[in-house]
This record gives structure tokens, sequence and C-alpha cells, in this order.
């Protein structure tokens, strides 16, 4: 019982990103936004890190894939960062 | 009449004129099939965040129109054969699009004036080349070095943590065998 109420006071619920700023669309030529959904490596955050809800992290995860095909992002290290 | 985005590539070396030949050709692909370009965005000299056939900036065009499939079909062929296209990329953004709102969309877009995205990485080709690539390579060593010499560290402890037991280990046989010689003296 201990156990469960620390992690309850430290987890801090996650809100979507998207869903709080209805105006923040996802864009696969923002480069500056999907770069924060971004690792220093270019991989993709997991949802379970960042709190986006499953609807806007699958259309995030094709706008980063299509951004990287057009050379705005990249697919693996940190050129350009 | 489907409505499409598409971001083209071009290689940095080329002049205006050759630029503008590759938009012309592919407006004019546009304008047979009696489709009709919604707004066409240069974005300029960029960055590409990886080598595309050894170039390491491109010029980017972005180009929204509304034709159909058998255009872009057409359009990615010319691309293809074309040496001054790098890379392209065409999405669909709508399935049908009919010639009202092709009309609503184009003004749409000309009210907004096309703002440029703002953009660092933007640049007047040369200048900024050689000191670009600086930051870059000082902001790398202090990144990777740390992990490796983390992992260098950790590695090491392991190995002499293993050679003091080896050694440890040798030692007892030795002591061990000494005693069995002495027993059987």
């Amino acid at each position: 019982m201990a156990v469960r109420q620390q992690k309850r006071l430290f987890s801090r619920k996650k809100v979507c990103r998207f869903c709080v700023d209805k105006e923040l669309g996802i864009d696969y030529k923002d480069q500056k936004t999907l770069r924060n959904f971004v690792s220093e490596r270019g991989k993709i955050i997991p949802r379970r890190i960042l709190g986006t809800c499953a609807t806007h992290q699958r259309q995030l995860c094709s706008a980063i894939k299509r951004a990287r095909q057009i050379a705005l992002l990249p697919y693996s290290g940190n050129a350009q960062s | 009449m489907r409505r499409y985005e598409q971001v083209c590539i071009l290689r940095p070396s080329l002049s205006e004129e050759e630029i503008n030949r590759v938009i012309d050709n592919t407006t004019q692909l546009i304008q047979d099939d009696d489709g009709s370009v919604i707004f066409l965005n240069k974005w300029g000299m960029r960055k590409l965040a990886y080598p595309i056939k050894k170039e390491l900036q491109g010029y980017y065009v972005l180009c929204d129109f509304a034709a159909s499939s058998a255009v872009v079909s057409e359009i990615e062929r010319k691309f293809r054969i074309d040496d001054a296209v790098l890379k392209y990329l065409t999405v669909k953004v709508s399935d049908a699009i009919s010639i009202e709102e092709v009309e609503a969309a184009r003004s749409e877009a000309e009210a907004k004036a096309i703002v440029p995205e703002p953009d660092e990485e933007s640049t007047d080709s040369e200048e900024d080349k050689p000191s670009k690539p600086a930051p870059e390579s000082a902001a790398k060593p202090t990144e990777e070095p740390k992990e490796t010499a983390t992992e260098k560290a950790a590695a090491e402890a392991d190995e002499t943590a293993e050679v003091t037991e080896v050694n440890e280990s040798e030692e007892k046989s030795d002591t061990t065998d000494q005693e069995t010689e002495d027993a059987a003296k």
C-alpha cells in the first residue's frame, strides 16, 4: 500500500499536447514542432513518455516518417540539430 | 480530381533559370490535364538532414495542386529521369476536389500570403556553409565521448574486478597445491 501511494505522488498525469492545444496541428512540413517529439538520436519518442493520445501519436508518427523522407528530419543521428 | 501536395528537393547548384524550368514543366503537365495549381511555394535553400546524392543542401519547392492520379505518376516519372531533382514526396490531401473548392483554396492561400516558415537553416547557400558544420562537429564530440568514456570506465572496472578475482583464485589454488605437496611429503 505504501509503495502504491508513493508512486501516485511521483507520477504526474500526462496530457496529450495536441488535445490541449487545438491550434497545434500535426504537419510533416513543420520541422520545428516535430523536433519536440523526436529524441536527440532522431527516434520517435514513445507515447508512454510523451503522453499523447493514440490518435495523435499515430498522426505524429506518420508525419515524422514523411519528414524523414524529404530530409527535414534525420533517420538517425543528430545531424542538423 | 484529387488534391495533392508535393515537395521536391532540387540540386543546390542549379541556377534560377533551371529551377524555374523544372517548376514550369510540372505546372505545364498539371494544366495539360485540366488540373490546376493551387499554390506554389519556394522554401529556398535548406540544409538536408542527411546527404542525398552527395548533396548536403537542397532547394525545396512545395506545390499544392489539383489533378488526376495519372498526372502525378507522369510528374514522378519525369522527376526520376531529371537529374536536377534530388528527391520528391507527393501526398494526397483530399480524395475529391471540385473546381469551386479549388478556387476557395486558392484564395485562402493568397490571403495567407504564403508566410515563409521561419527557418534558420535556409541560407544564402555559400555564406553559411563553413560556419554551420563547425558547431555540429563541436557538439558531437562533447556528447559521444561521455557515453564511451562511461562505458569504458564501467568495462575497465569489470575487467579489473575479474582480474583480481582470478588472481585470488590462482593464489588459493597455489596455496592448496603447496599444502597438498606438503601433505604428500
